[in-house]
């Protein structure tokens, strides 16, 4: 192997107003090799690729590429250095040809004209190169996800690229697509392009890495070469946090089954049965993609399912609409509060009432009422702000999330899902909210928690049902709640079906 | 004890400012400016002799007049600012307007049907109208702008095929709604139009604040996905704001041929325009979720006087049309303003971590 380098990080650092995300990282990628980024979600993965690519400024430290400081990076100035990065969600023309795709911006012209026999040549050439069977000329809408990827490679492969990052491109790949895509991957480092490759699936950073760095919580871990290195380490690695020094939450008592979900399928979820009981709270463990939102969608009537059927304290309900779900006692405070939890623009006063609206069939309000029960609210979760006439997009990410559980607090619903309820709140914040989670329980309500935040899913959880790919894999007591016994249920554990 | 003072004096002096930069505060603080530069201007021409002295601004025949001449345009704005607080628009309203009018207009001028049942259909046409229109915009994702547009030319077609380009006369067949007044000097007359119009704004101002329909607009047009999540029909909901704006069309469309004693092809043209500029002048934002009636009301006054000062000052009116172009564009430049500053304090606050 060659041990060039060409791509090195060194002392970044990068903190969001409230959260320090990197501090002191160091990184560097060699030419020609296939370096993985392995970390739990939200270690600083993604991050970590937005300051490669420039989509990000680093607070401090430095980025050389092949050897040349890069100050001020940018996306533009990154491409031209030849760092190419292909993101999760693709990012090509779907109305246009693939060979257009292919030469977007870059086009070979003459005199201002096309020269397109030329662009086409080459399209060929690259695309047999790759292995495709991929026609210049297909429209790239009307291909698959996996060949959609390849011609995202092609294209930063056209670009001359020196580094290519990868950030979860498998992540709704078959079998097959996959195994092709690694193939691709392999390909293009034996002819000297360094290849970044960001994956949740251990056994395709098995199978293509040279090299393995493992980021948590915004520190790199450790650098491995991979002769070196064996899953269990990585794992403990991935995980390894001190689980001690977190919340620690009061024992309820659990009482009979309140809610019964039967053999819910479709919208991404194959036949997902589970029970929750009165005071318990069942947490859902998963990487991300495996489905346990979508669930979330499904029991709340946000999507139709294809099959499944709901009992709440042992009647059946029908819920085809969050208008059913609410009238049934059901209450989801969703991942994203700022495009589906709350409406920005508005004041706590007003988001706190909307969801009790749909409680009773009263025609009138009072705007008394209102202010009364927004003003209960806020005093008893401890919202920061002057008054309930403040707009929401002014509050802080804690506070915002706690307007959005005063929504559903005001209908008393006695079932509640929290997708992510502590996402991108400080540590704070995330302890009163255990708290008033824990009060919940305390009075006898039943939560379901789908939370990536393994210290918070252990801490919190009575059980934890794991998802992996729409599936339930794993139905995990607290004895047996570990964050190594977690992970491997989530990304498999080396087996896969 | 004077240092609190002070406190609270910057305190209160930092809310005015702010509330001034507010943006349906901002634009309808610069149109009455520019009316109040306009009066002014009127009255000096006047002062010197220039124009007819009966046409003065502020006499009271023309304040009635101005009054009347705005309560069509104020109720199909009641309507819009219903549409536009939910995110949508509506460009056929004009249109709309016009080809209820001729429908009633020919049914009146046959003279075979008792004029409640002619009151009755030009209603029900309007709302079945907007419903259908409401219809296909709540049930696809197709954009309020296009589908109303469409709408707006379909209705111009009906305009032409009943009057077949001409007027249709109905003399005095109808003007309870339109012509009878209150008179409270010989010169100063309180038509009824103009109390309709102030009556259904305060309805509607009620029912925005003490009903679940009215808080559960503005939640509809500020965040969609969050209103449905919350138990809001929001499909339904669109569909039948759509229908209520129908019958302010069909309320405006009886003024106007009651108030001209003619259904004309042309009565409707170019309605839409200022029926949107007045709401938007009025602070309510194109993108939903905010505003009110009274911002659209101050609205249609005040680009109702500025047009009346503009004919008082004999400026040509194809002027006018340029005038209320170039005010749309910078009400709304003014809201997008104060808008950006204040985004630029509160960006910080708002980004998540990737």
């Amino acid at each position: 192997m060659q041990s060039e380098t060409i791509l090195e990080m060194d002392g970044i650092s990068k903190s969001f107003p409230g959260v320090k995300v990197f501090d002191n990282l160091c990184f560097d990628v060699r030419k020609g090799e296939v370096h993985c980024i392995c970390g739990e979600n939200g270690a600083g993965k993604s991050t970590l690729i937005k300051i490669l690519s420039g989509a990000h400024m680093p607070d401090s430290g430095t980025i050389r590429i092949d050897g040349r400081v890069v100050e001020n990076n940018t996306p533009h100035l990154a491409m031209g250095l030849g760092v190419q990065t292909i993101y999760q969600e693709h990012n090509l023309f779907p109305l246009l040809s693939v060979y257009e795709n292919l030469f977007a911006g870059n086009e070979y012209t003459k005199g201002g004209l096309l020269r397109k026999s030329e662009m086409v040549q080459k399209t060929s050439e690259i695309l047999a190169f790759l292995n495709s069977d991929i026609s210049p000329f297909d429209i790239v809408g009307q291909l698959g996800s996996g060949e959609q990827k390849t011609v995202e490679v092609a294209r930063a492969f056209i670009k001359e690229s020196k580094v290519i990052i990868l950030d979860e491109p498998t992540a709704s790949f078959s079998q097959a697509e996959i195994k092709n895509l690694l193939h691709i991957v392999k390909k293009l480092s034996s002819e000297g392009i360094s290849i970044i490759y960001i994956s949740h699936h251990l056994e395709e950073v098995f199978e293509i890495a040279d090299r393995v760095t493992v980021i948590r919580d915004g520190m790199k871990i450790n650098t491995y070469n991979i002769k070196d290195l064996d899953e269990c380490t990585l794992i403990n690695d991935m995980v390894g946090r001190d689980v001690c020094s977190f919340f620690n939450r009061e024992k309820v008592d659990i009482g009979g089954i309140k809610f019964e979900a039967t053999d819910f399928s479709g919208n991404g979820v194959s036949n997902v049965s589970f029970v929750v009981r009165e005071g318990e709270l069942v947490g859902f463990s998963g990487m991300v993609g495996a489905g346990r939102s979508e669930l979330a969608e499904l029991l709340f009537g946000v999507k139709k399912a294809d099959t499944g059927s709901i009992k709440i304290d042992g009647k059946d309900v029908r819920i085809d609409s969050p208008i059913d779900a609410i009238l049934n006692g059901m209450c989801f405070i969703t991942e994203d509060r700022q495009s589906t939890g709350l409406s920005l623009q508005h004041s706590i006063l007003s988001n706190s009432n909307i969801a009790m609206y749909s409680k009773d069939n009263k025609r009138f309000v009072k705007p008394s009422d209102d202010l009364r029960v927004a003003q209960k609210y806020c005093k008893s979760m401890n919202v920061v702000s002057p008054t309930v006439h403040q707009k929401v997009s002014l509050l802080s990410g804690g506070n915002q999330q706690k307007v959005v559980l005063a929504k559903w607090f005001a209908t008393n619903g006695s079932i509640y899902i929290f997708d992510e309820p502590t996402r991108g709140i400080d540590i704070g914040a995330k302890e009163e909210i255990y708290k008033i989670m824990t009060q919940l329980l305390k009075e006898g309500k039943s939560i379901i928690m789908i939370s990536s935040d393994m210290p918070e899913l252990i801490a919190m959880s009575d059980r934890v049902l794991v998802m992996r790919k729409g599936r339930l894999v794993a139905d995990i007591p607290k004895d047996e709640m570990t964050e190594e016994n977690i992970l491997k249920f989530s990304i498999g554990g080396g087996s896969d079906d | 004890m004077i240092k609190k003072d002070l406190v609270n004096e910057k305190k209160w002096e930092n809310a005015l400012t702010k509330k001034l930069m507010h943006h349906e505060n901002s634009s309808i603080l610069f149109v009455l400016l520019l009316v109040i530069a306009l009066v002014v201007l009127a009255e000096f021409f006047l002062a010197r002799g220039m124009v007819f002295k009966d046409l003065a601004f502020l006499s009271s025949r023309n304040i009635s007049s101005v009054l009347q001449q705005v309560s069509i345009t104020g109720i199909l704005a009641i309507g819009m600012t219903l549409v536009m607080l939910m995110g949508g628009i509506d460009l056929s309203v004009g249109q709309l307007m016009g080809f209820i009018g001729v429908l009633m207009a020919s049914l009146i001028k046959a003279g075979n049907l008792p004029m409640w049942s002619i009151v009755l259909i030009g209603m029900s046409t309007a709302i079945v109208c907007e419903l259908l229109m409401g219809l296909i915009i709540s049930r696809t994702k197709l954009e309020s702008f296009i589908v109303s547009l469409g709408f707006m030319s379909i209705y111009q077609g009906f305009i032409y095929l009943i009057t077949n380009g001409r007027e249709i006369s109905i003399g005095d067949k109808f003007e309870f709604i339109g012509k009878t007044s209150i008179n409270i000097t010989s010169n100063f007359k309180i038509f009824s139009s103009v109390i309709l119009y102030v009556l259904l704004t305060v309805i509607v101002w009620l029912a925005i604040k003490y009903t679940k329909f009215g808080r559960r607009l503005y939640f509809v047009g500020g965040n969609e996905n969050s209103a449905f999540l919350a138990g809001i029909g929001v499909k339904n909901f669109k569909l039948w704001v759509y229908g209520l704006n129908g019958f302010f069309v069909s309320i405006a469309s009886m003024i106007m041929i009651s108030r001209l004693s003619t259904g004309g092809p042309n009565m409707g043209q170019g309605k839409e325009i200022d029926v949107i500029a007045s709401v938007v002048v009025g602070g309510t934002a194109m993108s939903g979720g905010k505003g009110n009636v009274w911002g659209a009301l101050i609205g249609v006054i005040l680009l109702g006087c500025i047009s009346n000062a503009l004919n008082i000052l004999g400026v040509n009116p194809y002027y006018q049309y340029v005038m209320k172009g170039g005010l749309i564009v910078l009400s709304v430049f003014i809201g997008y303003y104060s808008g950006l500053r204040k985004k630029s304090k509160t960006r910080l606050n708002q980004r998540s971590i990737a």
